[in-house]
């Protein structure tokens, strides 16, 4: 409905912006007047109907329609830039349709609207003179919100969203044979970069979330982000952090090309289904060098596809006849890679593991299959508890691990979805830093658990 | 003057330093001026207020509500330049760096058209991390399904798991033991060090790796077009390499073919393919691409390019020859030459057919090739340009074929003594005497005792004698002091001058048997004459005391 809305928002802002402007110019009962008024309502009244009412707000520099927020289209620009210019000329910050509205009522408001740019007081103007119309409320505009109030874990949740939908959008266009815009790839890892330099824990706690349906997108993205996490983690600058992160990005792009009744075969591989699984990294490195021109990152992307299933000592695959020592960033994104798919239900592995299990395989494997001073870094960055963790506290509590501390690795943030009566809760936020005035710490974390073994859906309380 | 009037002639400045910053070099006074005048503009706003925040449209940027700029079209739209990468806000901070303003018009003035770049413009200023110039940006323009977010959210919350999961997990966890504790693997200060290592010794270009790999993949390949596009991808990662000046990836993929232990274990196909990488590797247009690299001012290590030209196959020297005459700088060249030096040991007549070349300079250069490689074989193609019309060439192959050359060359030289021009004969008197044969010395005594000998120059002479003096010996002696003592009645300024370049030889021999007839002559009077006497002299006994 949210998605509709938004849809459906560009065309009422625009049309909105045609009756206002058109008003301005000819007589209130003009035919071209009336007929953009009639436009309007036609595109309101069936939203005012299944929605209770509609609210226009402008919130910064954009417009929301009952809160969702109104894309910006560069063909309706002129009436944007218009309507947004007569509304803050106006303070005017909210408009409310309550309900069904009728002809007058918009020539009311329009009215309304056109003789308030001759006021002082123009909000004031307006509200008084919409005091008899009961359906049509107005509100004033609120100051934009600073930085620091703007919620961070909104601006992640969109940050890791928009990464996904790229990534689809890449795999889509690679698989019709399209090109693919490198621009924006770098854009989309950019704001990750800053996040991950801002909101580490934020980021890195989205790729906790595996219950989605495109396991490969959700996987390119989270091997990105904690590939950059590591790499901000060993201090690599922020433009070779975009490098690794849009390298990580593309690590497993030769799946495309694997047939779909192989990837998603519910059962095991038979030996020549493991052998076509296991060209995905040749496949990737052809895909990456066909992408675009040579260039540092292309070179640098098929050279990790190509690489980041051999391992840190060549027991991996594809076999190779001349090691050459793994890529810098192969080994980085070996450790991510590896850790998002052992916690993730794929079709081939359908039990993920738990955070903390996972991390102490990945341990396991260090200096072997894996880089070993790299996974100090990676545990180090992940915490003992990470995000995702199903911990039972000393208070008869139990929760999820929400935030990792990275001063305190034992003592994350955790959200309580089971009280110590053993009631499920909404979910509050616990901070196990926070001391009584005694200085015993409130909460500890006791004992963990599988959040997979009881198929505890992380989206419900991440998201 | 208003603020607004201060900010449109900033904007204005702007513009036109978009164009300014592509024309002129960053050396050029109006580069610098360009760049001054904004920033001082913008300083000046920038003492009265903490910032200047500018909102942008797509046809407008405003200050405060008020227009600043506007512009109409989609070309030179300053306005749309901003928006159409989303950026939506543009503010300058107090203490804005003369430098930060510099690389932020630097920026702008980047032609995103015809420079085909994966960056935009919020990417550029991202990375340049600007501290005083700040921007808002709007990322909606990124996203190709802005409904994605809130599906995949309703998707992965459609499978919330029921109370009951919840309330077992609950009922299992006091069943369960405690969790040991986990102690996380602390970081020492050696692990840091590795890092940083590593992070420093990470090389920027990974062609070498890159066709390390494609070598490896190689070993996959599926029939005979994935195998062409694989040793495609190796030439086009040798082409990216060499722009960057990296001939070692050139050298590395070189020695990879020519392994050819390793090349039997690939397949037919793919051993056929590496044949025709090869190829490409000596192609025109490989070397031309070495050579506009060489020209850009790359130096190549010298030991690289012989190693490099070492693994070429010959194929590539007529292009090599070509462009050697094409460089315009002179260490470019030089490169050239060495590539050549070592290629044309592989084919001594593919490098001699650079002698036919209608450039002199070419010409010149390719004989001092053959003198390099310094094959006998080269000879019979070096004996033909001492015909060559330029002097410069004539005397570079007569010098060569000196070094090089045996008696059977002592012929052409010899005529060249003839020569019409006194510098071409002087290389080839020095030639004859770098031969150094009992005939070289036959040829140069006839020459010196022939009559028309007296009417050369005093330096032309002072050469012959010279060249003679190394063989020491009684003949050549004798000849001198005989030729010292000679008094005539005619042509007496000539033979005088005669005498003094046979002083001037004996002094070379530093035979001590000249003594004394050069000794009856150190107060002649004249001075020609005694001055070589007397240098002959001293010549003599200096050599004689020192030994």
């Amino acid at each position: 409905m949210e998605a509709d809305l938004r849809l459906a928002g560009k065309t009422i802002i625009n049309q909105l912006g045609v009756v206002l402007r058109t008003g301005y110019f000819h007589d209130i009962d003009n035919v071209a007047v009336m007929d953009a008024i009639e436009k309007f309502l036609n595109l309101v009244n069936p939203l005012t109907e299944t929605e209770g009412s509609l609210k226009i707000d402008i919130i910064g520099e954009f417009f929301y329609i009952n809160d969702s927020r109104v894309r910006y289209p560069l063909e309706y620009m002129l009436n944007f830039d218009y309507l947004l210019r007569e509304f803050q000329r106006r303070e005017l910050g909210t408009v409310i349709f309550e309900s069904r509205l009728g002809t007058d009522d918009i020539k009311t408001f329009l009215k309304v609207f056109i003789s308030s740019a001759f006021s002082s007081t123009p909000y004031e103007a307006m509200k008084a003179s919409l005091e008899e119309c009961t359906n049509i409320r107005i509100d004033k505009l609120k100051k934009i919100k600073e930085d620091g109030d703007i919620d961070q874990r909104k601006i992640v949740k969109k940050t890791y969203f928009n990464a996904v939908s790229f990534t689809e959008g890449v795999m889509g266009k690679l698989k019709a044979g399209e090109k693919v815009n490198m621009k924006v790839a770098k854009r989309v890892v950019e704001s990750m970069v800053d996040l991950i330099l801002s909101e580490e824990q934020l980021l890195v706690g989205m790729t906790a979330i595996k219950d989605y349906d495109e396991y490969t997108y959700h996987h390119s993205v989270n091997v990105s982000v904690l590939s950059i996490a590591i790499g901000q983690k060993i201090g690599l600058s922020r433009k070779a952090l975009t490098e690794l992160g849009l390298v990580a990005l593309f690590h497993d792009i030769g799946k495309m090309e694997i047939p779909k009744e192989i990837l998603n075969k519910p059962t095991a591989f038979n030996e020549e289904e493991w052998r076509i699984i296991r060209r995905h990294p040749y496949l990737g490195a052809r895909t990456l060098l066909k992408l675009k021109g040579f260039d540092k990152t292309s070179i640098r992307s098929a050279v990790v596809a190509f690489e980041h299933h051999l391992h840190y000592d060549y027991s991996g695959y594809p076999k190779i006849r001349n090691p050459m020592g793994l890529d810098f960033y192969s080994r980085i994104i070996t450790i991510a890679d590896q850790y998002d798919a052992m916690t993730s239900s794929r079709v081939y592995a359908r039990v993920p593991l738990a955070p903390d299990r996972a991390l102490s395989i990945i341990m396991e494997r260090s200096g072997s299959q894996l880089d070993p001073v790299l996974c100090k870094f990676f545990v180090n960055m992940i915490g003992i508890y990470p995000v995702g963790s199903l911990v039972l506290l000393d208070t008869d509590e139990m929760g999820l691990v929400y935030e990792c501390n990275p001063l305190f690795a034992d003592r994350p943030r955790v959200m309580i979805i089971v009280d110590s009566t053993g009631r499920k809760t909404g979910g509050s936020i616990a901070d196990l830093t926070e001391r009584a005035p005694s200085g015993k710490y409130l909460r500890s974390i006791a004992k963990t658990l599988d959040p997979n073994k009881y198929r505890l859906n992380l989206a419900e309380y991440l998201l | 003057m208003t603020l607004v009037q201060d900010v449109k002639e900033i904007i204005q400045g702007i513009v036109k330093a978009k164009k300014n910053l592509r024309i002129y070099p960053e050396n050029n006074p109006i580069y610098a001026k360009t760049i001054d005048d904004i920033h001082s503009r913008m300083t000046s706003i920038l003492d009265y207020s903490d910032s200047l925040s500018l909102k942008i449209r797509q046809h407008d940027i405003f200050l405060d509500g008020e227009t600043v700029y506007h512009a109409n079209g989609k070309e030179e739209n300053l306005a749309l330049f901003f928006f159409k990468d989303g950026i939506r806000e543009l503010t300058f901070d107090k203490g804005l760096p003369r430098n930060e303003m510099e690389d932020f018009l630097r920026i702008l003035a980047v032609d995103f058209d015809r420079e085909a770049l994966d960056d935009d413009i919020v990417t550029l200023m991202w990375e340049k991390d600007f501290r005083f110039i700040h921007y808002i940006v709007d990322d909606s323009i990124l996203l190709e399904d802005e409904t994605y977010e809130e599906r995949a959210t309703e998707e992965a919350k459609k499978a919330a798991a029921n109370n009951e999961g919840i309330l077992s997990a609950y009922r299992d966890a006091f069943k369960v033991e405690k969790t040991p504790e986990v102690n996380i693997v602390p970081i020492t200060d050696e692990d840091l060090e590795h890092m940083i290592r590593e992070i420093e010794n990470d090389p920027a270009d990974k062609s070498i790796k890159l066709i390390h790999l494609l070598f490896e993949m190689l070993y996959y390949v599926e029939g005979l077009e994935e195998c062409r596009e694989l040793t495609g991808f190796i030439s086009s990662a040798l082409d990216y390499a060499i722009r960057l000046g990296n001939l070692e990836a050139a050298v590395y993929t070189l020695q990879k073919i020519g392994n050819e232990s390793e090349v039997a274990t690939y397949e037919e196909d793919v051993r056929a393919c590496l044949e025709d990488l090869k190829g490409f590797i000596g192609s025109d247009g490989f070397v031309n691409r070495i050579s506009e690299v060489l020209d850009r001012g790359a130096e190549f290590d010298e030991e690289l390019l012989r190693k490099f030209a070492s693994l070429l196959d010959k194929n590539a020297i007529p292009t090599f020859i070509q462009i050697l005459g094409e460089l315009k700088r002179a260490q470019a060249r030089k490169a050239v030459i060495s590539i050549l030096s070592e290629l044309g040991k592989k084919d001594i007549p593919s490098i001699a057919k650079g002698l036919q070349d209608r450039r002199w300079y070419v010409v010149r250069n390719i004989i001092c090739i053959l003198r390099q490689i310094g094959d006998a074989s080269a000879l019979e193609h070096l004996v033909r340009v001492v015909r060559h019309p330029d002097k410069r060439v004539k005397k570079e192959a007569i010098r060569t074929l000196g070094v090089m050359g045996t008696g059977d060359v002592l012929q052409v030289l010899n005529d060249c003594m003839s020569d019409e021009d006194e510098r071409v004969r002087l290389t080839a008197v020095r030639a004859i005497g770098l031969i150094g044969t009992p005939v070289s010395k036959k040829i140069l005594m006839e020459r010196v005792t022939d009559r028309s000998f007296r009417d050369k120059s005093f330096n032309e002479k002072k050469e012959f004698f010279e060249v003679l003096a190394k063989w020491k010996d009684d003949d050549v002696v004798s000849l001198m002091i005989k030729t010292l003592k000679r008094r005539t009645f005619f042509k007496r300024a000539k033979n005088l001058e005669t005498r003094a370049a046979a002083a001037h030889g004996l002094g070379t021999s530093g035979s001590a048997e000249a003594l004394e007839p050069l000794a009856k002559l150190g107060n002649t009077k004249n001075r020609l004459l005694r001055e070589n006497v007397q240098a002959a002299i001293k010549r003599i006994k200096g050599e004689k005391n020192g030994s």
